[in-house]
């Protein structure tokens, strides 16, 4: 059978604009099968903590700040998954594995799996996501 | 296929994605085709302009079978043919 292909992604931003994008980008990857390795990275790894996730009071825009509750409403309004269910119905489709960098989360007071929502698989050092990196079809930076 | 055979066809499957937006109806496309049986037909309605390029270039890329796009006012139904 034929290999799938493969995205690597390097989630550094925690912000709710950049992870819907992500979560719409990595959906797009499961519809069409590709094995994808997400790696969360300093900010984003507050995000995937289990008290905040998709709450989207407690996360930050990246862009247009003022536009935040606007922004909120279009979502709804269009009906668009939040950002941790982009990431679940990922996770059923294909291959999906979501590793922590350790350092970032660390950072946020996250030293094991269980201080992460369910979608985290385990938590890594820099050099499991180099390596991912190096063997991807596609490899993002968001 | 004509728009008149298209609607005429025997549907083993239909998913109505009206409701979301990109990706959703790729998304609902994509879990329903495992679901049916190969040389099923799946309808997929959407009003999302991109899911209308989308599904039939994943349907071809799968090797499933295009068979033609049906519009209606305000929406359209995508027709495929499991592989």
């Amino acid at each position: 059978m034929e290999e799938n292909k493969k995205m690597c992604m390097a989630l550094f931003s925690g912000s709710l604009d950049k992870l819907t994008g992500a979560g719409v980008v990595i959906s797009g990857a499961a519809a069409d099968d590709m094995d994808v390795e997400v790696f969360i990275l300093l900010q984003a790894a507050r995000s995937f903590k289990k008290e905040i996730g998709d709450n989207y009071e407690k996360l930050p825009m990246s862009e247009n700040l003022d536009l935040k509750e606007d922004f909120i409403a279009s979502l709804k309004q269009l009906n668009v998954s939040t950002w941790v269910e982009f990431f679940e119905m990922a996770k059923e489709l294909t291959n999906v594995k979501i590793h922590v960098c350790s350092l970032a989360g660390k950072m946020w007071g996250g030293e094991k799996i269980d201080d992460f929502i369910d979608l985290v698989d385990d938590i890594c050092g820099i050099g499991e996501y180099i390596d991912a990196a190096a063997e991807a079809d596609i490899h993002l930076f968001i | 296929m004509t728009q008149e055979e298209l609607n005429a066809l025997e549907i083993a499957k239909s998913v109505d994605a009206r409701g979301t937006a990109c990706p959703g109806p790729l998304l609902e496309a994509k879990k329903a085709i495992g679901t049916i049986n190969s040389g099923d037909i799946m309808e997929i309605m959407s009003a999302d302009e991109g899911t209308k390029k989308d599904i039939p270039k994943w349907a071809n890329k799968k090797g499933h079978e295009y068979l033609g796009t049906v519009e209606e006012s305000g929406f359209f139904k995508i027709y495929m043919k499991k592989k």
